[in-house]
């Protein structure tokens, strides 16, 4: 059950043209900052919207991820929530969140990244060669967007990049809700833990300079950490770095390629644009693709450990409650003209990577990921374009597209 | 009530009213003043916050802490001597500040 109050400001709604999505986002900020919803599993949580409530909820402590992680309770959302990634970092609080967390933070620092970008420029170079020699129509997705990070990852983990496609099939696996069976995806995760497992035992014994490295020697830095408490965090590298960041180059370079005005603009200077551009396809590329857009549920929810009265409204004790990045990142209080896709835009507080204590650990390293993966492309091939119609694959949890046809 | 002076790369400066307990960074970000992100939310993890402290307010605030100089390392611009994470420096009332934002944070 949806409550609502004032007509046109229904939550969740179905997908809209993206202006009247906006207008029907602006409507539901002025009339509320938050929705009780439903959830398909797990019952009950607020839905924030407004930028300003997000952001105080998300810096606030009083809302924790615990009962979710030791199964006291469901998380409400879409799907059952994997249970592999209730063991990850995302669903930990302090101390202990705070501990892995600074551990995972130092591997993949912005320093550490700024570091690593001359290499994915020389990668991302590598396999525009490769398009370009091939020529005719050539899949962006499988020969552009997903090599890119996992190659990224791989060597910030330390995986011989020899076993990046093992890797990609893994990853695909651990984030399908309906395309493959139950055991399919048991056999795929227990394949990947025992790779991952062998490996940090190999880094044990000879360590490089690599993430998996740090993590397997932190013990003698007094901070005990064990192969039980490795896994998930390479686990959630490995899902949260290949599709999203796969998926988010994907609609940057497609939401370039559906504004003519925009692109030009873009290919006056890709390397200075890019910083500006890479944050405005996190906020608004889905909107950007021209297709419809509609408003559901939100990123991974908290619950409440004391009622707590924000923006106007309160959230008792144990409700949960999750923010909705959609309409937080087209909230006009916090953005200006929040329907215009603008690759220039400086001050752009949007939440799609979070914010808080659990902002995107990997932030740093997608959003290089995604700069250079939009600059490389356009200034290699200024005359690329769509040559067909995206396939999206629509029974895995993070909706990616499989096949985007592209030409020059 | 506390006044932060922030001063951009380019020399350009900003001066905001702040609120006593607030730190530089919520200042900055509550004040939509740019070079300022502070992704973390003030909960030392993620170095977006990093500014280069002016001289005269070197004593204002507590030392650099073992976590606060851990994370000063992982900073996208390069530290100096008088680098501080802004979501560290908590405003006292009177007080006034003056701090440099840096090149870059991501
Ligand atoms: S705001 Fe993240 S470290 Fe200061």
């Amino acid at each position: 059950m949806t409550e609502t109050t004032t007509a046109g400001t229904e939550f969740p709604f179905a997908p809209l043209p993206p202006a009247d999505a906006i207008e029907h986002l602006k409507r539901l900020m002025a009339d509320r900052p938050m929705t009780k919803t439903t959830m398909p599993y797990g019952g009950d949580v607020w839905i924030v919207h407004r930028n300003q409530a997000a952001r105080t909820i998300l810096a606030d402590r009083r809302f924790v991820r615990e009962p979710f992680r030791t199964g006291e309770r469901i998380v409400p959302f879409f799907v059952p929530f994997p249970d592999f990634l209730r063991t990850t970092l995302q669903f930990e609080d302090p101390p202990q969140h705070t501990k892995l967390r600074k551990l995972v933070q130092k591997a993949i620092s912005p320093r550490r990244v700024r570091d690593m970008r001359a290499s994915a420029v020389a990668f991302a170079n590598e396999l525009i060669d490769g398009m370009i020699a091939r020529g005719g129509v050539r899949n962006l997705i499988t020969e552009y967007s997903v090599p890119l990070p996992i190659e990224m990852l791989s060597s910030l983990l330390g995986v011989p990049s020899a076993d990046r496609e093992k890797f990609e099939r893994w990853s695909s696996s651990t984030m399908a809700v309906a395309g493959k069976s139950e055991d399919e995806v048991a056999t795929d995760l227990a394949e990947l833990s025992a790779y991952m497992t062998d490996l940090i035992a190999q880094r044990r014994e000879e360590p490089r300079d690599d993430l998996l490295s740090a993590l397997a020697h932190a013990r003698e830095k007094d901070e005990t950490l064990t192969d039980a408490e490795i896994l998930p965090i390479a686990f959630i590298l490995i899902v949260g770095g290949f599709d999203n960041t796969a998926n988010f180059l994907t609609t940057g370079v497609m939401s370039l390629l559906h504004s003519d005005e925009q692109r030009e603009l873009f290919l006056t200077d890709p390397d200075g644009l890019a910083p500006t551009a890479a944050e405005e396809v996190l906020r608004h590329g889905g909107f950007a693709l021209g297709g419809p857009v509609g408003g559901g549920g939100g990123l991974v929810p908290f619950v409440a450990t004391e009622d707590v009265v924000v923006d106007g409204q309160l959230i008792a004790k144990g409700e949960a409650v999750s923010i909705d990045p959609g309409s937080a990142n087209h909230d006009p209080e916090a953005i200006e003209d929040p329907g215009r896709f603008d690759i220039t835009r400086k001050d752009n507080p949007h939440l799609m990577l979070s914010h808080g204590l659990h902002h995107c650990l990997g932030a740093p390293l997608a959003r290089m990921e995604m700069q250079v993966g939009l600059a490389e492309i356009f200034k290699r091939i200024p005359t690329l374009r769509l040559a067909g119609e995206p396939v999206v694959r629509r029974d895995v949890l993070t909706q990616p597209m499989t096949d985007l046809p592209i030409a020059w | 009530m506390p006044k932060v002076f922030y001063i951009q790369p380019d020399g350009s400066e900003t001066v905001v009213e702040a609120v006593a307990g607030d730190s530089v960074m919520q200042t900055a970000v509550r004040n939509g003043v740019s070079g300022i992100v502070g992704q973390c939310g003030g909960s030392l993890s993620c170095a977006t916050c990093h500014v280069f402290l002016a001289e005269e307010n070197a004593d204002d605030f507590a030392p650099v802490s073992e976590d606060e100089d851990e994370m000063l390392d992982c900073a996208a611009t390069e530290r100096e001597d008088n680098s501080r994470l802004s979501c560290q420096l908590v405003l006292a009332d009177g007080q006034e500040v003056r701090v440099t934002v840096p090149e870059a944070q991501l």
